[in-house]
């Protein structure tokens, strides 16, 4: 066991710094100007701001020199200095990836809520209503585009019905709880205000939807999928010869072998809603990271650029190392092989 | 780990997982409008402020941000919506050119306090001002000419300039140019010595609080997310009739449509055309325009090296006569926007849409085929043009540069599009790298010199163009010259310079369409730099 942690601890670590160098390299061989990006346009064509600012930015140092720096920093928990938004990286990321991990942590949450059970009930009523349904659902939520998805739900249920709140995490006139986690449902639980709790839980509920369908759709294809090749083993065939109640052959027997696919792609689906929120944050003006990244990428802001780099591979990597330890408690013999 | 022990787990876990997710769509079950309250004493506007970096007057250089610090603090002239050619007093009583012509004077209004209590000085003034200078952050470039700021009495300053011919009184409109509360910015690390660039620590204080004297204090900025303002208690002028204000980030138009429809904004700035047009008629929206400043131009390079053709005037101005000017206009913004002769926007002293009628290009095609056979190209050339994947004003690039495709080759110019990112663009166009540009130009402040000296010094170098003496002494005389009607003569042949040289075509000056709620009333959207006037507004 302690081998197989090293061994997964060793190249993760590899992992994450070619997954920054590689990052390096694209951003810097992308054309466009860092400085011409930011500044406007006479400062643009004035040699003494352009020079003061590459100095600045260290954009005039070579290449081999900038990475150095950068895993230097990174060695000290620094980041350095977002290009766009002038003040240190972390200051930004902090101020907007609870936004993120909260809603994608409901969609989440909602995928997997309502996609393993839909899969199972798909599986065991196979060909039934439930499974059309269970179909179309997963059709849906994996072929609508997000963006089209997004606009529908809230054009339909906040412009035409009238029963969601609109664009953004709480209203406009809400005062907002003391910031301690970042995340609205935590802080103001831990500031007891009900009020905008329930109004940053309503304004979560169409977000998280159109982003939980990706997902979902996924979830319940794979769980369905994987049940069904369970539910054709030999060991349920003894099950039933043995008259055990059909709800523990489905939930102790097969479902337990069919899980295996299904948090291997539940695992990786999280780290996906985390850092690819794009055009959900867009649509819904959430303040989130996936709108931060896009326009760090834009404006060709390295620092912030490498930094999202640097975690989302640690996200991705570490998702993926809780999957495969989540193995050894589904399937022991992952561990033994 | 034993059979047993772990389906308790799991089904604790499964049931913890239940419990959650009851939880959350029991809340969700009941959307809280709560704040409805509130409601009505707040303005709720619906901008796009994701470009925001900073609210320290002294380092703007963004889109969204003037319009908050704008209406924070006070400058010492200011321009009415509408007039941007005649400076109206603003802390500044009276100002008028010191004998010896090397300064300015200013005579400040008394009694004027700031949001904080203190009274606003002639100290005040030099603090800001030498602030900006001492920083060397952007806007320190517009006020280079600038010396120095001398008290000559409590309420009289003088500016000193090293280089009076240079224009002065309009860059000090710009909200960059605003004066702050020098007392209380000191004692939050504000300093306007000659070691600013270092030594001033003010920044950060100022990204979420103000020192001005405005109608309004601004109170909070979270980022990407809402700017706050409150009522200023000090403020001299009349209440204004909310008590806060709220700009809510929405980057999405279309979201800023459905939340204006549904009450939640009272203003929404970022519309496009087709949104604005199902607005109209709407018996709780008012439409109100406003023409900008702003223009989409296309600049095309007389660089024999890349392209010989475009190197011969006669084939630039084939390309002027060749485009349908009015069907761009109409097809693509709906007929919301003017178009100026050249770079001097419509509205500006000097550049009417009437002149454009009288001296500048229009659609000629039997004129155009004329001019390609004189330069010897009388079946056409080809050029590329070069533009970004976005839209201004709701005018995207792509379906501006296929009609400038479809009207070129009605005379046989055949035009290859070249989309491309907007970072690269800028970096090829002002390396003078590419052929043919379509892009966008808003002014820092309103004054003609900050666009005609472009013209002339680094967009010509952008465009292979080497103006004239005659060209540059035009320009310089224009921009020193203190009495407006002649100074507008000036700029006529300016402009006819331009339209001779044909390098820039200047296509589109969208007339902005802000969405209003019949519930507020006095709003006045300005093209000065600041978006609009919130002091004025009120609830019906």
């Amino acid at each position: 066991m302690l081998r197989y942690l090293t061994n997964r601890v060793v190249t993760a670590f590899v992992m994450v710094l070619l997954a920054t160098l590689v990052i390096f390299l694209i951003a810097n061989t992308a054309p466009g100007d860092p400085a011409l990006a930011q500044l406007g346009d006479l400062a643009a064509s004035n040699p003494e701001y352009v020079k003061a600012f590459r100095a600045k930015w260290g954009l005039d140092l070579p290449l081999w020199e900038r990475y150095w720096i950068f895993l230097k920093g990174v060695a000290h928990g620094d980041f350095g200095i977002s290009i766009m938004s002038q003040r240190p990286v972390l200051d930004d990321i902090r101020d907007f990836a609870p936004a993120t991990i909260e809603l994608a942590t409901i969609a989440f949450l909602l995928s997997i809520l309502i996609g393993i059970p839909l899969g199972i009930l798909a599986a065991v009523k196979r060909d039934s209503w439930i499974d059309h349904v269970a179909r179309f659902v997963s059709l849906i939520g994996v072929s609508a585009p997000t963006f089209w998805l997004a606009f529908i739900m809230l054009a339909v249920f906040y412009g035409w019905l009238e029963i969601a709140p609109g664009p953004g995490r709480v209203d406009p006139i809400a005062l907002l709880p003391p910031k301690v986690t970042g995340m609205l449902l935590i802080d103001c639980i831990l500031a007891g205000d009900w009020e905008t709790l329930r109004d940053a839980a309503a304004h979560l509920v169409l977000p998280a939807t159109v982003l939980a369908a990706a997902t979902l759709g996924l979830i319940t294809r794979t769980t369905r999928a994987s049940m069904l090749e369970s539910l054709s083993q030999d060991y349920v065939r003894v099950a039933r010869a043995k008259g055990l109640p059909e709800w523990r052959i489905v939930l102790g027997h097969a479902l337990r072998n069919a899980l295996i696919p299904v948090v291997t792609l539940g695992g990786l689906a999280y780290a996906n809603l985390l850092t690819g929120a794009v055009m959900t944050e867009t649509v819904f003006s959430w303040p989130g990271l996936g709108r931060y990244t896009f326009r760090s990428a834009v404006a060709v802001d390295f620092p912030a650029i490498m930094a999202i780099t640097f975690i989302v591979a640690v996200v991705y990597i570490a998702i993926n190392f809780l999957v495969d330890m989540s193995y050894a408690f589904l399937d022991p013999r992952a561990v033994k092989r | 780990m034993t059979t047993k022990y772990r389906q308790l787990n799991r089904r604790q876990f499964i049931q913890a997982l239940s419990a959650s997710a009851l939880g959350v769509t029991g809340l969700a079950a009941f959307p809280g409008f709560a704040q409805a309250q509130g409601r009505k004493n707040a303005l709720l506007i619906g901008l796009d402020i994701g470009d925001s970096i900073t609210f320290d007057p002294a380092r703007l250089a963004q889109y969204s941000s003037p319009m908050t610090v704008h209406n924070a603090y006070d400058t010492l002239v200011t321009m009415n919506p509408g007039d941007y050619i005649n400076l109206k007093p603003n802390l500044a009583t009276s100002w008028a050119y010191r004998p010896d012509g090397k300064a300015i004077r200013f005579t400040l209004l008394k009694g004027a306090k700031f949001a904080s209590g203190n009274p606003v000085t002639a100290e005040d003034v030099k603090w800001s001002l030498e602030r900006v200078i001492n920083l060397k952050d952007q806007p320190a470039q517009y006020i280079a000419h600038v010396d120095k700021v001398e008290i000559v009495s409590p309420d009289t300053v003088d500016i000193v300039m090293k280089d009076p011919t240079q224009p002065l009184l309009t860059i000090l409109a710009a909200p960059s140019f605003s004066i702050m509360d020098s007392k209380l910015l000191m004692a939050q690390g504000g300093t306007a010595a000659l070691d600013a660039k270092e030594a001033d620590k003010a920044t950060t204080w100022l990204n979420g609080n103000s020192g001005g004297s405005a109608a309004w204090n601004f109170t909070a900025w979270e980022r990407n997310q809402q700017i706050q303002l409150a009522r200023n208690p000090n403020f001299r002028g009349e209440k204004p009739g909310f008590e806060r204000i709220v700009i809510r980030h929405m980057s999405e138009s279309a979201a800023q449509l459905l939340a204006l429809k549904r009450g939640d904004i009272d203003i929404a700035f970022n519309l496009i055309p087709e949104q604005i047009a199902t607005l109209k008629g709407d018996p709780q929206i008012d439409i109100i325009g406003t023409p900008s400043l702003d223009f989409i131009y296309m600049a095309v390079a007389a660089n024999a090296e890349a392209n010989p053709a475009l190197a011969k005037k006669q084939n630039r101005h084939a390309i002027g006569c060749a485009i349908d000017y009015d069907g761009i206009i109409n097809s693509l913004i709906g007929g919301s926007a003017v178009r100026p002769v050249s770079f001097l926007p419509v509205g500006v002293n000097g550049s009417t849409a009437e002149l454009t009628k009288q001296i500048g290009f229009q659609q000629d095609l039997a004129k155009a085929k004329k001019l390609l056979a004189e330069a010897g190209n009388p079946d056409g050339f080809a050029f590329d043009l070069t533009y970004s994947n976005n839209a201004i004003a709701g005018v995207s690039y792509q379906n501006l540069a296929q009609k400038l495709q479809g009207d070129l080759a009605r005379v046989g110019i055949k035009v290859n599009l070249n989309p491309i990112d907007q970072v690269n663009l800028r970096t090829l166009f002002t390396q003078g790298k590419l052929q043919a540009v379509l892009t966008f130009w808003n002014p820092p402040a309103v004054e003609n010199q900050l666009w005609a000296s472009a013209t002339v010094n680094r967009v010509a170098k952008r465009v292979h163009w080497v103006p004239p003496e005659a060209m540059m002494k035009i320009v310089n005389d224009a921009s020193a010259e203190r009495d407006l009607a002649k100074a507008a003569v000036l700029w006529r042949k300016y402009q006819e310079g331009m339209v001779d040289a044909a390098n820039l075509f200047v296509l589109i000056q969208p007339t902005y369409q802000i969405a209003v709620r019949k519930s507020v009333a006095g709003f006045k959207p300005t093209a000065a730099g600041w978006m609009a006037e919130l002091g004025v507004t009120k609830p019906v």
